[in-house]
């Protein structure tokens, strides 16, 4: 629109000029004439009529020319004016038209980031919006369709390792039952059968608890690890677990104490899974421990709860080790591991399961003092 | 006279497994390979002072031949084996009672103290 009125009014701007200079020179070439008339004395009177004439011709021209350059100005200006004042109403539309679009991808991105995978824009407006927002929804589709390949795969994992669990417990039960009734009848064998035998059980005892931390493991991930809680007398809770362990830790050399508060309150617990619990960080601290290291559990009240600790003057640990040692497949320092059975996974489930009864798995050690682990248990209220 | 255990499990290895051990332990014992044999072999007498059934067999599970006895009005005590926990919290039966389970791999000795307090 502004092109059009300023080349409309420069053309005709042209025009003029052009008919202004040609009207002149005309002018011109007759007064000459007329002069040349006067000169040589032809009809004097008429020459100077027509030389005054022409005179005036070209002055009415020249008023003339200024008039029509002033409104060629003034067409000129209003294109201008006009062409602005388009081109901003054009440049508002064009924003306004993508601002929308920009706006509803902004919070689109802002709600897939959050997790929905299900966000979807409109997609409008201009061709460039149009087509942002088309490669927006492609990569929210792509996005969806991998986080629904990413579940199928866990729950396969999960169902693989229930499975195998499954298939693998006739097997061990058979290899672990056989070996226990050859060591029922060990006097009939020679030592060093007995030592085979002994060596066939403790493997096969080694791979059931493995299959037991994976199934836990699993059962956590699928959502499927439960606990059966009821009122539990404290000092129980720690003496049973205490005295599985005591012929290891005797075989070892090592002391195990206990020391339980008198009048602690009852603990809401599923009793196998806290003595699970006990029993992973007593066997811990006796794999890790050296010959003749003292190891003390002990059972305090602690706020609403009840304290249980599980304390040893063993190797310890260093803080970047400490910072690990609730994850998976984490393993104590690989000097000491040669001769460890763990599976690495104890304690991201003892973790696990304390957090199922409502309470906390802590840990605080020093490289060559010693660690102590404490696991703090919400106290049953009392019921009327 | 002895406590007569009856036994049923599809793997022969775990049946020879458990017939060595509960007859080293002085236990009369009868096996079975599937449910419909256990039925079987309780109508064939003599009748059994306890069941130890696999919880999953082919053709019949322990549970449903467990089941069956109850409907039949038989009360003998049954011990249920299974694999794991899972098993046990999914396939425990809601209908009909049974007397307790017993997880692979076998502890032997709470296997024993089961028996000789259901059989008391």
């Amino acid at each position: 629109m502004l092109t059009g009125l300023a080349v409309v009014g420069v053309a005709r701007f042209l025009q003029q000029r052009q008919d202004f200079e040609d009207a002149t020179a005309r002018s011109y070439q007759v007064e000459i004439a007329a002069r040349n008339r006067l000169a040589s004395g032809t009809n004097p009177v008429a020459s100077r009529t027509t030389i005054i004439a022409q005179q005036r011709k070209r002055q009415a021209l020249r008023d003339d020319i200024g008039g029509e350059t002033r409104d060629t100005a003034l067409l000129v200006g209003a294109g201008l004016i006009a062409g602005l004042t388009g081109a901003a109403l054009l440049f508002s539309g064009l924003i306004a038209s993508m601002r929308r679009p920009l706006e509803e991808l902004v919070e689109a991105s802002g709600r897939l980031a959050a997790g929905d995978l299900n966000t979807r824009v409109k997609i409008g407006g201009l061709s460039e919006t149009a087509s942002l927002g088309a490669a927006f929804n492609e990569m929210a589709a792509e996005l969806q369709r991998r986080a629904g390949e990413r579940d199928q795969l866990e729950t396969m994992k999960d169902e693989f390792v229930l499975t195998a669990s499954h298939e693998l417990r006739s097997p061990l039960t058979s290899v672990q039952g056989f070996a226990e009734l050859l060591m029922l009848e060990r006097d009939k064998l020679s030592p060093q059968q007995a030592d085979t035998v002994e060596i066939i059980l403790d493997n096969t005892r080694h791979l059931v608890r493995l299959l037991n931390d994976l199934l836990d493991l699993a059962r956590s991930d699928a959502g499927r690890l439960t606990i059966k809680p009821s009122p539990t007398d404290v000092a129980s809770l720690v003496e049973d677990p205490v005295r599985t362990m005591l012929s290891q830790t005797q075989a070892k050399h090592q002391s195990l104490t206990q020391e339980i508060q008198p009048a602690l309150p009852h603990v809401s617990v599923d009793r196998d899974r806290i003595r699970q619990v006990l029993v992973n960080l007593l066997t811990n601290a006796h794999e890790y421990c050296p010959e003749k290291a003292s190891i003390h559990v002990a059972a305090t009240g602690n706020g609403d709860g009840v304290e249980l600790s599980v304390s040893d003057n063993g190797p310890g640990m260093a803080a970047d080790q400490l910072e690990h040692i609730f994850e998976r497949f984490t393993r104590g320092d690989a000097g000491l591991t040669q001769h460890v059975g763990g599976t690495g996974l104890g304690l991201a489930i003892s973790k696990s399961l304390v957090e199922l009864h409502g309470g906390r798995l802590a840990v605080k050690s020093t490289p060559g003092e010693g660690s102590i682990f404490h696991v703090w248990l919400p106290a049953l209220r009392e019921t009327l | 006279m002895s406590t007569r255990v009856l036994i049923a499990d599809d793997s022969e290895t775990i049946l020879l497994l458990l017939r060595t051990r509960l007859e080293m332990e002085g236990y009369d014992v009868v096996t079975a390979a599937d449910g419909v044999e256990v039925i079987e072999a309780i109508n064939a007498g003599p009748a059994p002072d306890i069941l130890l059934l696999d919880a999953m067999m082919p053709r019949k599970s322990g549970i449903d031949a467990l089941r069956e006895l109850r409907t039949a009005g038989i009360e003998t005590p049954v011990l249920i084996v299974s694999a794991h926990q899972d098993e046990m919290d999914a396939g425990a039966p809601t209908d009909v009672e049974v007397s307790g389970y017993i997880t692979k791999p076998i502890d032997f000795e709470q296997l024993f103290s089961r028996i000789a307090e259901l059989t008391a």
